[in-house]
């Protein structure tokens, strides 16, 4: 067997932690899947359910890991997960509730009304262009990482993160906020 | 040199701001973007939108207690025998005992292994957050947090009732330590519903929610979480049900259940 295919503390026999070494890859990139979960959702509970749902079918699947490169498998996933419930949600639109309690968003050091615009800036991004967005940005994903992960085409990537950030940068702008601050 | 020798392409301004250039192509981009101010100032507001998107979501990158209980929930699942993908999988082993009580009863036994559960999931997500802001509102109300007190217990449970079209039992919490304190009328998905409060010694309180299912679709148990606040919730027919508390796991899960089971025998009486 590979030098460190089955991870972290179990050699000669001994195991640590977790009678499962794969359960204890999955614990360790608990961390990153829940930032990627979170930035891809509209708010601390849809991303927790949006992690649980990933992190259940992970294990599911576990048979079809070809053995290489977990986290980015795992952020496949996760990306197919988020596409397709948002396909769902876009038809049972959801009234939008509370984002501000957040509590995480609130240890946060950024000026809130800053950080309120760029929630709703997110929010009008498409789920495609958003995640290319965020495994770039957030994540660190180079371009060709991403084609690979979402099967598609270098050129795609290039566009859809183009538009996301045009988009972002669009719905930021100062002027916009002025304009819906101003009363009718 | 003229500038018509010296382009810079949109995939190599994406590169410049994702730091993906070597330090000659960096340089070049560097310098052409001197000579386009237009296209330097854009590229300014991708690099100060990357900064903000990297502090926003930061401090997500965490671990929580409950991530190896999540995980090794489903090793549990599946020795428990359940092979459903279907079934949800929560954070707490045990919330598979309530399940596993009301399939041997027959009541979800159809909607544990109908390949739509998935989706019923994603429908009730509105609920736990509803149930979490009533909670915080509401239970931090030191004068009206009810607009019906327990001492009018049978009086609250017809009204309520009446206006959620559903033959209300409010649950007894008793045993786990919890009075009644009392309930009022709140929209839930934009009907009416109910929220009872429950008290313990102590004060330490905990909210009852009801709502109609208005995608009338069933889900099993899930739990969600916003900082100490843990919502227990289901739905069963036509109603949502979401249990909220600032309590220890274990007890709040005792109480869901002990809602579950005594709104069930509501529903069958």
């Amino acid at each position: 067997m590979p030098h460190g295919r089955d991870g972290l503390k179990n050699g000669a026999g001994e195991t640590i932690s977790s009678p499962d070494p794969f359960e204890d890859k999955i614990l360790a990139l608990m961390p990153a899947l829940r930032r990627y979960s979170r930035s891809l959702a509209r708010s601390d509970t849809d991303g927790e359910d949006l992690l649980q749902d990933c992190v259940e079918k992970v294990l599911a699947r576990r048979m079809q890991w070809r053995g290489v490169n977990l986290r980015a498998w795992a952020f496949t996933i996760m990306t197919n997960l988020y596409r397709n419930g948002h396909r769902h949600r876009a038809r049972h639109p959801e009234v939008e509730f509370d984002q501000a309690l957040d509590l995480r968003a609130e240890e946060n050091n950024a000026d809130p009304l800053e950080r309120q615009r760029l929630v709703h800036a997110l929010e009008r991004l498409s789920a495609d262009n958003r995640a290319v967005l965020m495994l770039v940005v957030i994540e660190g994903y180079r371009y060709q990482d991403v084609a690979d992960m979402m099967e598609i085409p270098i050129g795609t990537v290039m566009s859809r993160l183009s538009r996301a950030r045009r988009q972002l940068a669009e719905a930021m702008k100062d002027d916009n906020v002025i304009a819906l601050r101003r009363p009718k | 040199m003229t500038d018509e020798f010296e382009t810079v392409s949109d995939a190599e301004l994406h590169a410049f701001v994702d730091d993906l250039l070597s330090q000659s192509e960096r340089a070049r981009v560097e310098s052409w973007l001197e000579k386009h101010p237009e296209k330097a100032d854009e590229v300014h507001r991708w690099q100060a939108q990357a900064a903000a998107l990297k502090q926003y979501f930061a401090p997500y990158a965490r671990s929580d207690e409950n991530d190896r209980a999540l995980i090794s929930a489903r090793r549990t699942a599946e020795r428990t025998g359940s092979r459903s993908s279907a079934f949800r999988l929560r954070r707490l082993a045990a919330v598979f005992l309530i399940f596993a009580a009301g399939a041997a009863a027959g009541v979800y036994a159809s909607d544990l292994f109908a390949p739509d559960s998935r989706l019923a999931a994603a429908a009730s997500e509105a609920l736990p957050r509803q149930a979490e802001s009533a909670f915080l509102i509401y239970t931090s109300e030191v004068r009206h947090p009810v607009e019906v007190g327990a001492g009018e217990r049978d009086h609250l449970a017809t009204w309520l009732g009446k206006r959620l079209d559903y033959a209300l039992r409010i649950p007894d919490l008793s045993p786990l330590g919890f009075s009644l304190v009392g309930g009022r009328l709140i929209p839930v998905n934009g009907k009416a519903g109910a929220m009872l409060m429950y008290e313990d010694g102590t004060g330490g309180r905990l909210t009852v929610l009801l709502g109609r299912n208005t995608e009338n679709r069933e889900t099993s148990f899930r739990i969600a979480s916003r900082g100490d606040v843990e919502t227990f919730y289901w739905i069963d027919g036509e109603i949502g049900y979401a249990v909220t508390g600032e309590v220890r796991r274990d007890l709040l899960q005792k109480v869901a259940d002990e809602c579950y089971r005594q709104f069930e025998n509501s529903e069958r009486s």
